[in-house]
């Protein structure tokens, strides 16, 4: 609908464009935290820094923007854990890949990168449905802090795929349908990633790691207590550069597809961050949004600490 | 008024009613008509001498048309009245002969003797310089000095030049034309709408014959809605604003539509690039009754639809707009006349994807509005109208894809009573005085959302109903031959009322019950008393200083997610939460006449504060509106702006025009916006030119040019960003901190007539003598943006690359709407 007055535009305007320079003012850096944790899974806390817009970015620079040293600690149930940093290859196949879904960077990649993160090592201390984790950060001189509760995970009650029939004579593309019934109290919050597990002609897996397209965070202002079916596109790779996510085939999932499917359960603060990142993400250059910043649930820094509950399931795509 | 009130006051400055007896009668009398009450102390003024009125109407002699703002100049006396807006005038005077000089723009003087020993009714008929080009040599171009009213901030604009000056796609354009005045601001290309003095565009009442149009353009904001063709007068108040005017904080824009020629059958239309519009008029009874009818419509969908080719997604998609104003008026006799006019207007913008599974949308909106008015003439002195209004806005918009459909509509409905008195007690007095009332229903976005047979349960928010009432009176009073006096007082009254469907909610902002109010209960009432007072000081014959305070109330408030006006823009009411906006104007000018009134100049400085400005919470969005009051996401400060506008307008010659310069400055400082540090309001604009020329080279060639320049518009831009999940996150901080390029462009046209005259041969006499064409055409050739300057519409940032192998690039990029654009239109009328 935003896009709309664009298409106008572009049918009656001879519109045009040109590149310019801005001088942007320069702002004190800032600390971005992106952490979660999952019923029996260990906590994950990333620490970024923000950049000045024009910066160079390369993976370099981005694994340079990431905080080693911090002191970070859970508080729960009358404990605190203090989490260790964890860096490249030291990292286990389960964090690496929490790591992946995280940045957006291959994990292969990751192992070998200048890269840390933040989780527990003790055998006890994993994620408990309905417990409230109070995450506390020092680092670079910041103190920052968040309290998260993991509620409880709703199930889909089926994921199948269909066929979009939108280009002609198309009997391969289509989208993740899946029907959900939600609870009938107030405040679920829900978020879809999707992963395609089958794997490219080079051997690599088709997605290395789980993506949750923009627009696939839910709240049930408007559907609570229904029982209702919706369908997801594909998200892309953003700084991926995959035939498939430039012509025909972008945001579809294709006949052949194996797709794994997380389902987030999210609270109220966790979802108001996820839908105001899709808008934010989703609006870089969109005259006719609002510039609107994200909503933090981190005092003293940006980003999300999310208890998550998480339902799993896999599509096999036929057509 | 009490009793005793009205008998002292009586007695001290009325002879007639000496003996106070007549107080008793007259106080019942009051009671009944309690209307007259503020003027019977000023009826009580005139009665000193044997005094006699001539009153009547000021009308084009070919057409009819009432002529508004004419100057009526009585030479023995030095001193002039005008006519109101239906040209009528009215002047009291001692017993004697005098001399009445007519004198309007674009028409020839007219003198008449009067011999005043009773009550004269004089009706003065003007003749257009045209018309009378050989006979008589053209004196004055003026309807009323600068220099002798007590305006400020006021601007009549001449609707027969606008044709001449050049205009985007050869679409004439009324709101884009004002926008060249100092103290109006645009907001560039793909906008209509206008910033007076550091207010948003919903802070400008306009006006079209007494109806309130809400939405005043049409294509996104690309044109107005306002036919050039069917307009007779544009009032533009940006300050000191009568106490007649209300409802808005910033300014007036006051459209008067042609009454229609009552004297024989004329038409007139013209063919341009993107549309065309026809315009009748004729007598229904000859010098009765009238009407005039204007349509035009623009066929870029007709155009456009062969070069859609039709296996693309958009095949089948369509724009258009279309408009048609209405008029018809009826004159009983001298004393009673009636008017009925309307205007509708329809934007149309259909996407039909033709593939299965694509976005399909239709997205109809517009305004109509119908004024029906009765003029009366109760005696010499005293004029009423009363007009009765509806005015109607809607939006809606209604997609689907797949299964999934939606439908969004909004729209606001006006239903208005308008009473109101011209008074004329004496020459030195120009007393208005009435009552407005207006019964508001207010649509807000209201969202219907279904996936196959599944509605999602969003309720259906509830119509909001609304009082708006007023009274006023003012005087515009000579106090001596220097010093005149506009005095005026305005009491409003508004109250959002039942049936009303409210929501509760806690501090976090969840929903914790409803309550609901019956029909016609009171949820929010608001009241105000607005003064306003301007004042003219005249140093000599060719200079004069004014100043001016003013406050006035709004209650009613546009709230708009976007940064540039979008038709989704919603109109809503004061209520619970959101308290009417205030603003007060403090204003001082300096008016000078030059070279023997060849050229008029002035500079004005204001200073204006405004309380309860509103916009939307950070990251508010139209989604966030469903289950939940119309005020769901606002957030409330203040405003204030300060300025200076320098004018200097040559009047006369074959070169005329202006320049236009403002400074100025406006913030706004709220709460939950920066931590509460004041930021730059989307209308700040530091500088400010404007150019208008129009060059007569003959009576076939006239050239018209334009030259803008502004100060960037104030725009939010991100700091700093940072990665979630891959993705750039941006992170903003001062609104509106920063400024994009500046805008300038020159414009130029060049309009080509046929002949006025002809050479007839009488066939008997073989005499060759000269008539006027009954026929008459032009062609205007017009270039917008001659120089092709790339004017900024948005900045954005682009994100290109991986971060993967080579590295991501963000370039900031510049969006312009439109290059050098030539455009021909073809007029004609007969």
């Amino acid at each position: 609908m935003k896009l709309l007055p664009f298409i106008l535009l572009l049918l009656l305007l001879s519109s045009c464009e040109k590149d310019i320079t801005v001088d942007l003012p320069v702002y004190p850096v800032e600390l971005v935290v992106d952490g979660h944790i999952q019923p029996g899974e260990r906590p994950f806390v990333l620490i970024t820094r923000t950049q000045g817009y024009f910066d160079p970015t390369d993976l370099n620079s981005i694994a340079n923007s990431f905080v080693n040293d911090a002191t970070v600690t859970i508080s729960t149930n009358g404990e605190v854990w203090t989490l260790q940093q964890v860096c490249g290859s030291a990292l286990d196949p389960a964090t690496l890949q929490d790591a992946g879904d995280a940045t957006g960077i291959d994990p292969a990649l990751l192992a070998f990168a200048n890269f840390c993160v933040y989780t527990t090592t003790g055998a006890q201390q994993l994620g408990v449905i309905g417990q409230t984790y109070r995450l506390d950060i020092s680092a670079e001189g910041k103190t920052l802090s968040a309290v998260s509760t993991i509620p409880n995970p709703v199930p889909l009650d089926s994921v199948w795929f269909q066929l979009a029939l939108q280009v002609p004579g198309d009997d391969s593309l289509g989208f993740a349908w899946a029907r959900i019934s939600d609870p009938d109290t107030m405040g679920n919050g829900y978020r879809w990633a999707a992963q395609r597990i089958n794997h490219r002609a080079t051997g690599q897996m088709k997605d290395p790691f789980y993506i949750s397209p923009l627009g696939s965070a839910y709240n049930d202002k408007y559907i609570n207590g229904l029982t209702f079916e919706f369908n997801e596109a594909r998200g892309r790779q953003f700084f991926g550069n995959n035939p498939e996510d430039e012509n025909e085939e972008q945001g579809y999932f294709k006949v052949g597809d194996t797709i794994a499917v997380k389902a987030y359960s999210i609270g109220t603060k966790e979802y108001d961050f996820y839908s105001s990142y899709d808008t934010n993400v989703g609006s870089l250059g969109d005259l006719f949004s609002t510039p609107a910043n994200v909503k933090s649930n981190i005092t003293g820094g940006l980003g999300i600490w999310a208890g998550r509950g998480v339902y799993l399931d896999t599509i096999i795509c036929l057509p | 008024m009490a009793t005793t009130r009205c008998a002292s006051s009586l007695r001290r400055n009325s002879p007639t009613f000496r003996d106070g007896y007549f107080c008793a009668p007259l106080f019942a009398l009051m009671r009944l008509r309690h209307l007259f009450a503020p003027l019977l102390f000023l009826l009580s003024l005139s009665v000193l001498a044997q005094r006699y009125s001539v009153s009547g109407y000021v009308t084009d002699s070919a057409t009819g048309e009432a002529l508004i703002g004419a100057s009526v100049f009585i030479e023995e006396i030095g001193k002039g009245v005008g006519t109101n807006n239906y040209g009528y005038y009215s002047a009291t005077l001692p017993q004697g002969e005098y001399t009445l000089v007519v004198k309007y723009i674009g028409y020839a003087d007219l003198r008449r003797k009067v011999d005043l020993t009773a009550d004269r009714k004089v009706n003065l008929k003007l003749r257009t310089t045209v018309q009378v080009m050989q006979a008589v040599e053209v004196k004055s171009d003026r309807t009323k000095s600068d220099l002798e009213s007590t305006d400020m901030g006021r601007m009549d604009v001449d609707v027969t030049k606008l044709q001449t000056l050049p205009a985007l796609l050869g679409e004439v354009d009324i709101l884009k034309t004002i926008q060249y005045l100092p103290g109006v601001q645009s907001n560039g290309e793909g906008n209509s709408g206008f910033y007076v003095r550091g207010g948003g565009p919903d802070q400008n009442l306009i006006l079209l014959d007494e109806a309130t149009v809400y939405n005043a353009s049409h294509l996104f904001g690309f044109f107005s809605v306002f036919n050039a063709d069917a307009v007779k007068d544009i009032e533009l108040i940006k300050g000191g604003m009568p106490a007649y005017y209300g409802g808005r904080t910033s300014s007036v824009l006051a459209i008067t539509m042609k009454d229609g020629n009552d004297q024989e059958f004329h038409g007139e239309g013209g063919i341009g690039l993107i549309s065309s519009r026809l315009t009748l008029e004729g007598p229904i009874v000859k010098e009765r009754s009238s009407f005039i009818v204007s349509a035009r419509r623009t066929y870029v969908d007709v155009l456009a639809k062969p070069f859609i080719n039709p296996e693309s997604t958009f095949a089948g998609s369509g724009y258009y707009f279309y408009d048609i104003n209405a008029k018809a008026n009826y004159r009983l006799s001298d004393k009673d006349r009636f008017f009925l006019s309307g205007y509708f207007g329809r934007d149309v913008f259909d996407l039909n994807g033709n593939q299965p599974g694509s976005p399909k949308f239709k997205i109809p909106w517009g305004n109509a509005t119908v004024s029906g008015r009765w003029n009366h003439v109760f005696g010499p002195k005293l004029f009423l109208n009363t007009t009765a209004i509806i005015s109607d806005y809607k939006f809606s918009f209604a997609g689907g894809q797949d299964q999934f459909g939606f439908k969004l509509s909004s729209g606001i409905r006006d239903y208005g009573l308008k009473v109101d008195f011209n008074l004329y007690p004496n020459i030195r007095h120009n007393v208005r005085y009435g009552f407005q009332y207006t019964y508001h229903i207010y649509t807000p976005s209201t969202v219907a959302v279904n996936s196959g047979d599944v509605p999602f349960n969003i309720d259906t928010p509830s119509k909001l109903n609304a009082h708006e009432a007023a009274v006023y009176v003012q005087d515009d009073f000579d106090i001596t031959d220097r010093l005149r006096l506009n005095a005026g007082l305005r009491f409003s009254w508004f109250a959002h009322v039942g049936p009303f469907h409210e929501y509760i909610t806690d501090a976090a902002g969840n929903t914790t019950g409803t309550r609901d109010y019956g029909s016609g209960d009171i949820i929010a009432q608001y009241s105000g008393i607005e003064p306003r007072v301007a004042l003219r000081y005249s140093l000599d014959k060719k200079n004069s200083l004014k100043a001016s305070v003013n406050r006035n109330m709004q209650y009613v408030h546009l709230a708009s997610f976007s940064s540039i006006g979008l038709p989704t823009d919603t109109w809503i009411p004061s209520g619970k939460n959101v308290k009417p906006q205030e603003a007060v104007q403090y204003a001082l000018g300096w008016f000078r006449d030059l070279k023997e009134r060849k050229y008029e100049g002035s500079i004005e400085v204001y200073y204006k504060d405004m309380a309860n400005q509103i916009e939307y919470a950070e990251g508010a969005s139209p989604q966030d509106g469903g289950n939940a009051n119309y005020d769901f996401a606002l957030v409330f400060g203040k405003g204030w702006s300060y300025g200076a506008e320098l004018f200097l307008k040559r009047r006369l010659g074959k070169l005329t025009g202006w320049v236009g310069y403002t400074w100025s400055k406006t913030e706004r400082k709220f709460p939950d916006v920066d931590n509460g540090e004041p930021f730059p309001s989307r209308w700040d604009r530091r500088n400010d030119i404007s150019v208008v020329a129009g060059y007569e080279l003959n009576d076939r060639w006239t050239f018209g040019g334009t030259f803008v320049y502004s100060t960037g518009q104030a725009a939010t831009l991100p700091v700093q960003r940072y990665f979630i999940e891959g993705r750039l996150v941006s992170r903003f901080t001062q609104r509106n901190g920063f400024r994009m390029a500046a805008y300038h462009r020159m414009d130029l046209a060049a309009t080509l007539k046929n002949k006025p005259t002809k050479q007839v041969t009488d066939p008997t006499t073989g005499e060759v003598s000269t008539v006027q064409r009954k026929y008459r055409s032009s062609w205007t050739f017009s270039i917008y943006n001659i120089y092709n300057r790339k004017n900024p519409y948005f900045y954005y940032f682009d994100a290109s690359g991986n971060t993967g192998t080579v590295g991501l690039t963000i370039q900031a990029k510049q969006v312009s709407l439109f290059s050098i654009l030539p455009s021909v239109t073809w007029n004609f009328e007969f």
